[in-house]
């Protein structure tokens, strides 16, 4: 009974990887997803994997429920309580048009139409004091008119909650009472922060997708009972922990962005266990590239994002990792604009019809094509040779579509598409590191994704980042790292004080409150004690600014009462972000926020076996790759990487193939196979 | 055009291409998320850009403040003049907000510095951004109504040198600091401004240093050629001919006989434009002027590319005709505090008289003005354990208003103004937090969308009271005669209107407080206008009516009245046979004056 399995529902494949603890065998399946009832995929990918549910001890799900009960708007009949004054903040929102000259820009579309929109007779002010006490009889005759209304769930925002709960809670024992088959939420449970349309659009998400999320759990609950399954079942995080059912059905608004967050967390802990702490983490799939910067082996972590884009997107401030996305991935088009521009992306073929080499009736080049194009992608090795690849058609698209009309040959129009997704690509790497104040080069490039490690070292040269990284599973990441995610639950009170006047105790009281929530609740998911571990951060700035800075503290900063102390912290967090401090002037603290984390037991990979001599160049077969140079294809070694060993060396240029992914060595990259599997290749080191 | 026929490897170029806006973008970023005052962090009420020594936009950042585009060339061409090409060196930060080149208000401050590659002078990098205080009469908006002349609006700014080869002049930057009500958050702007054209200078070196300059200005100007190019291409398909439309704003001096003509001419001819706004009012007594072709610029580039970066080819096939001595091209000393109040009517304007041209586009007037700025400001003498004790307190708000019809969608509701993009109001918490106020109502002002096949954006209402002493100031923004119009027989949204009512007193009073001062428990109201109608409303689909009716946003009565739908009060079902006949009749009784 030391199995862990991981099951990842995207929107094209259901994966699943498996780790038995004991022998250290790892187990992978894949089937497609059925979006009419994802429980017939789900069923199918474990039958595939042979897997017998009931030894498992654990199960790890990560589903696009959530998100996709949000975009298509499928969700609950929700109704929303506000504050008297204040039925119209959550459709007039922030009153911004991003898209600024666009005379045919669209606002968000509310999920609860102005209707069922209703205010409550109450008011706190912004210390959390009463005002207008709440009319709790008018509170009832609220709850009682929405049950004529055929409501199914009800989300509640009152103003200030975030400083004093007692008129939401008031508010929520109403329903409770009155309407006891409502889906409920109530702001102040989410998150208690300020900005109250923010905070509303939150809530109100919550509520939205609250009823299919339970439904779905529940079922999926189900099944693996009847499956005879007895271990611990826990659900994937935007914020890259995970949590029990139960705390998901309440925040299912918690699981939106759950999808692209596995790989990264893998990469956390590839870095982790090579002895690295800074990683950047690398994902390039069919439609995009994703990008992620981690920071003592902690992904870095954004307090709020947009569902549906930031121009007419609604905004959600939960915690998330902090990912960069562009448009450049390997299905990505290669087109050139009315001027004669030759662009690639953000258009994609995905998955179906695919890339013209894929034959299957795609006819626009892209970025696949292109490397087939210049031999970089095997023609006879793709998904293990399941999937032979055609050339002359991606050859033939580039001519026509690209070389042609731009007056090149076909090796230099590929190599231009990839020169092009490799400066997009360069550019989020950049944004996520140069221009947050980091250097790339003490950071380490993990690549995975079907795409990533084929384009990483030449991403890595781009930015002059040393070291990149090939973990094990490429292909596989995503599911991979939920075996990893930890259990992890984020807390946030609005505490808004100029630091010189903050009180300690209170402080100190407020964490205390929460790690007591977070230990709860962890407690309620099986974690012990000793599995326990709480990370505390004030959000601080300077006087007069707004957006703050989160500072990791340490407990006993607070018992120690040094204020010089937080405050030399957080000046040097703006100085390596901004490039400038005002050492003189008043900071201020905003929120304080804490993370309570629940360890899990960990899969260790058994090792590779080591080589006796230090390298062994397995040149069975040699193939000829443009690199730079787009007149002169150089010759090339492919290896099979199931067949590297531990401390194994390779000297670029070179190719490694694996099942469902391809890395790319240039001439003066030098390859290490790592005992604990991973591919670790030092850019540019020379012959 | 010369350069861009060297021949450049279309990567290279694509590259560049995506960089060069990248920079801007990410000043753009820093400065927002270190600025001190809201009209940056909240209004965004800004702009960063990169220009070559010529004073030829590079590139900008799209985002905030519509009206800053491509406004920034007259400034770097005055520097130039003024110091001569070899008149700066690296290290050198420059400060100017003067009028006579600048043409804005004085909070608008430039700050600049000089990029230099191989010794020589390459480029700029520029940040205008909005300070919360430039001295004068008054601080925020409220400035507009009260001065006459740019001595009254504050320090005037000319070309100066703050740093040069790195060395502060300290006793400029104390004089600054001295003459400025709210010195800590400006000089802590001025600090953002400087390290975000700093940034801009690591980054170009970067780019100068991988791909050379003979590379770089040959893709700069290859880029601006096909900028150029794709603006033409959508002008070209505009049938030839030369498009009228005129309105006007509120009268801003004695005479209230005497409103503000703006009447412009838009001529298309091939893939050419001009917009001629040479018959629009004189320069002004009052504060309503500026030097700016902002108006001409975002009518065109909403039509051309509004999703497209901004650099020197986007508007090199517009050709601007104004005068010197014209409203938005005034000379100094003309007072300027209140410039931007025209533009969105220009741009509402310039749209008008394209509508027979571009009948698929073309919307119906937006609110017209720049929304309904709340300030409110005063002294914390004590003001209990609230946070900000003892410091001066300032709040700001823009409350967004309604949009037009479109010919194939309602207007959106409660919106800033053309002129304005990612502004955003300002929270109710965030209100309360920071200073001692309490927000009553934030709410869509029911009934002001102008009627239409497709309706009107709503405007808002938003009342506050202030709980201690302080003064107030609610901006007219002078569209309320000339309400905003519809189109394709559309009709007018609701006219903006601004209240206040003193403590103890039943009534709101309309009236337009400018630095009014208010006893403690006072309560002000801003009432922003819908957007207009666009097509006929009796052409509007009966449910459509019914829904904006359920939600409130007309009444029933208004159904009736102005679309010609029947609702039962009861079901809130459309009485299909009362509407057909009722809309028969109102048709009828139009006869000839049918719209």
């Amino acid at each position: 009974m030391s199995l862990v399995i991981a099951l990842d529902i995207g929107g094209t494949f259901t994966d699943l990887v498996a780790f038995d603890l004991a022998t250290g065998a790892v187990h992978q399946a894949k089937s497609s997803t059925t979006p009419y009832d994802l429980a017939v995929g789900i069923r199918e990918t474990l039958d595939k994997s042979g897997l017998a549910i009931g030894t498992a001890d654990t199960f790890i799900h990560g589903s696009t429920v959530a998100i996709n009960t949000a975009i298509e708007r499928t969700g609950a009949r929700t109704a929303l309580l506000t504050t008297q004054g204040m039925r119209d903040v959550y459709q007039i929102g922030r009153g911004n048009r991003p898209e600024a000259y666009n005379f045919h820009f669209k606002r968000p579309e509310p999920y609860v139409p102005r209707h069922l929109t209703f205010e409550l007779k109450e008011r706190l002010n912004a210390s959390g004091n009463v005002i207008v006490p709440l009319d709790v009889d008018n509170a009832r005759a609220v709850a009682q008119q929405l049950r004529e209304l055929d409501v199914e769930a009800v989300a509640v925002c009152l103003i200030h909650a975030w400083a004093n709960p007692a008129h939401e809670q008031a508010a929520g024992e109403c329903i409770s009472q009155e309407a006891p088959q409502f889906y409920r939420s109530l702001s102040h449970e989410i998150l208690r922060e300020y900005r109250e349309y923010e905070r509303t659009s939150t809530t109100v998400l919550n509520a939205y997708v609250g009823p299919r999320v339970a439904r779905y759990l529940d079922d999926l609950e189900r099944l693996l009972v009847a499956g005879g399954f007895k271990g611990q079942f826990l659900i994937m995080q935007s914020n890259g922990g995970s949590m029990s059912p139960a705390t998901a059905k309440k925040i299912p608004v918690a699981t939106m962005e759950s999808g692209p967050v596995g790989g990264i967390i893998a990469a956390a802990e590839a870095t982790r266990d090579l002895g690295l702490r800074n990683a950047i983490a690398f994902d390039m799939g069919g439609t995009t590239a994703k990008v992620s910067l981690v920071q003592d082996n902690e992904p870095d972590i954004a307090q709020g994002y947009f569902i549906g884009g930031a121009a007419r997107g609604h905004p959600v401030m939960y915690p998330v990792v902090d990912i960069v996305e562009v448009g450049a991935g390997g299905g990505s088009i290669a087109w050139i604009d009315e001027v004669g521009a030759l662009k690639v992306g953000p258009r994609s073929t995905g998955g179906h019809p695919g890339p013209v080499c894929y034959s299957q009736g795609g006819k626009e080049p892209t970025v696949t094509d292109a490397n087939v194009a210049l031999g970089r992608l095997g023609a006879t090795r793709f998904l293990g040779g399941e999937m032979p690849l055609d050339v002359a058609g991606a050859r033939e698209a580039i001519r026509a579509k690209i070389a042609e009309p731009l007056g090149l040959t076909i090796e230099a129009a590929a190599l231009g598409i990839i020169r092009i997704a490799i400066a997009e690509m360069s550019l989020a790497v950049r944004s996520v590191s140069i221009a947050r104040g980091y250097d790339p080069r003490d950071f380490a490039l993990v690549a995975f994704g079907g795409a990533g490690p084929l384009h990483a070292a030449e991403i890595a040269r781009e930015l002059h980042i040393p070291t990149v990284i090939v973990p094990r599973l490429p292909g596989h990441f995503s599911a991979f790292g939920m075996l990893l995610a930890d259990l992890r639950h984020d807390y946030v009170r609005t505490y808004y004080k100029p630091l010189a006047d903050c009180d300690f105790d209170t402080m100190t009281s407020i964490f205390e409150a929460m790690v007591q929530e977070g230990a709860d609740l962890l407690a309620s998911e099986g974690m012990r004690p000793e599995q326990m571990r709480f990370e505390r951060f004030l959000d601080m700035r300077y006087v007069g600014q707004e957006f703050p800075i989160q500072t990791r503290i340490d407990a006993n900063d607070l018992k120690a009462r040094d204020r010089a102390l937080l405050r030399a912290a957080f000046d040097r967090i703006h100085d390596r972000r901004f490039g400038h401090q005002a050492v003189d002037e008043p900071v201020e603290v905003v929120n304080l926020r804490l993370t309570a984390f629940g360890r899990r037991r960990r899969s260790q990979f058994p090792k590779l076996g080591e080589t006796k001599s230090a390298v062994t160049q397995t040149t069975a077969e040699r193939r000829n790759i443009v690199l730079s140079n787009a007149d002169i294809p150089i010759s090339c070694a492919i290896h099979d990487r199931e067949h590297l060993h531990g401390g194994q060396e390779i000297a670029g240029p070179a190719v490694i193939t694996e099942y469902a992914s391809t890395t790319l060595l240039f001439g003066d990259d030098r390859l290490n196979v790592a005992t604990s599997g991973e591919l670790i290749i030092r850019v540019g080191e020379g012959p | 055009m010369s350069n861009s026929t060297q021949k450049l490897d279309p990567v290279t170029l694509e590259v560049l291409r995506n960089a060069l806006p990248a920079i801007a973008a990410d000043m753009a970023v820093d400065l927002q998320r270190t600025s001190y005052n809201m009209m940056i962090y909240e209004v965004q009420d800004y702009c960063c850009a990169l220009l070559d020594a010529d004073g030829q936009l590079i590139a900008q950042n799209i985002g905030g403040v519509s009206h800053f585009v491509a406004d920034l060339g007259v400034v770097i061409r005055d520097a130039v003049t003024r110091y001569g090409r070899t008149g700066f060196k690296p290290g050198d930060v420059i400060i100017t907000n003067h009028q006579r080149v600048a043409g804005q208000h004085l909070n608008n401050v430039c700050i600049f510095t000089p990029f230099f590659f191989d010794g020589a002078l390459q480029s700029f990098a520029i940040v205008r951004a909005h300070w919360v205080d430039i001295g004068g009469m008054s601080t925020g908006f409220s400035a507009a109504t009260l001065v006459n002349d740019p001595w009254m609006e504050g320090l005037q700014l000319d070309q100066i040198k703050i740093y040069e080869a790195g060395i502060p002049d300290e006793k400029v930057l104390r004089l600054i600091r001295d003459n400025i009500r709210f010195p800590d958050a400006s000089m802590g702007d001025l600090r953002s401004q400087m390290a975000a054209c700093k940034l801009a200078e690591r980054r170009l070196e970067e780019l100068f240093s991988r791909y050379g300059l003979k590379t770089i200005h040959a893709a700069i100007a290859r880029i601006f050629d096909e900028t150029e190019r794709k603006c033409r291409r959508v002008v070209r398909d505009i049938p030839d001919g030369t498009y009228e439309a005129e309105s006007f704003l509120d009268p801003d001096g004695p005479d209230k006989s005497m409103t503000v003509p703006i009447r412009v001419k838009v001529i298309v001819s091939g893939d050419d434009m001009t917009i001629d706004l040479t018959a629009c009012s004189a320069q002004r007594k009052s504060a309503l002027n500026s030097r700016t072709l902002a108006g001409a610029y975002i009518a065109y580039k909403g039509i051309t590319g509004p999703l497209d970066g901004v650099n020197e080819g986007s508007f090199r096939a517009l050709k601007v005709e104004i005068q010197e001595g014209n409203i938005m091209m005034a000379a100094f000393p003309a007072a300027m505090a209140g410039w931007s109040r025209v533009l969105p009517t220009v741009i509402d304007t310039i749209l008008k008289a394209l509508a027979p041209a571009l009948p698929d586009f073309v919307p119906a007037a937006h609110q017209g003005t720049l929304g309904g700025s709340m300030t409110f400001f005063g002294t914390y003498p004590d003001f209990g354990t609230d946070p900000g004790r003892g410091r001066n307190f300032v709040l700001q708000t823009i409350e967004g208003g309604g949009w037009g019809g479109r010919p194939n969608a309602d207007g959106e509701s409660a919106c800033v103004s053309v002129c304005q993009g990612d502004v955003r109001n300002s929270p109710v918490e965030t209100i309360e937090l920071k200073t001692p106020v309490i927000v009553d109502k934030r709410s869509l002002r029911n009934g002001s969308g102008g009627p239409g096949k497709y309706r009107g954006g709503l405007g808002i209402e938003t009342q506050m009271t202030n709980l201690m002493e302080g003064r107030w100031s609610l901006s007219n923004a002078g569209r309320r005669i000339c309400t905003p119009w519809g189109i394709a027989g559309g009709r007018n949204g609701g006219g903006s209107r601004n209240f206040m009512r003193g403590p103890g007193e039943a009534e709101f009073t309309a009236m337009d407080p400018v630095r009014t001062l208010a006893a403690p428990d006072s309560s002000v109201m801003v009432s922003t206008g819908g957007g207009g109608g666009w097509g006929d409303p009796l052409e509007r689909d009966p449910a459509r009516v019914r829904h904006d009716v359920l939600e409130e946003y007309v009444a029933a009565e208004a159904a009736r009245a102005d679309y010609g739908v029947v609702i039962d009060a009861k079901t809130m079902v459309v009485d299909e046979v009362a509407t057909q006949a009722l809309r028969a009749r109102m048709r009828a009784e139009r006869g000839g004056n049918h719209v």
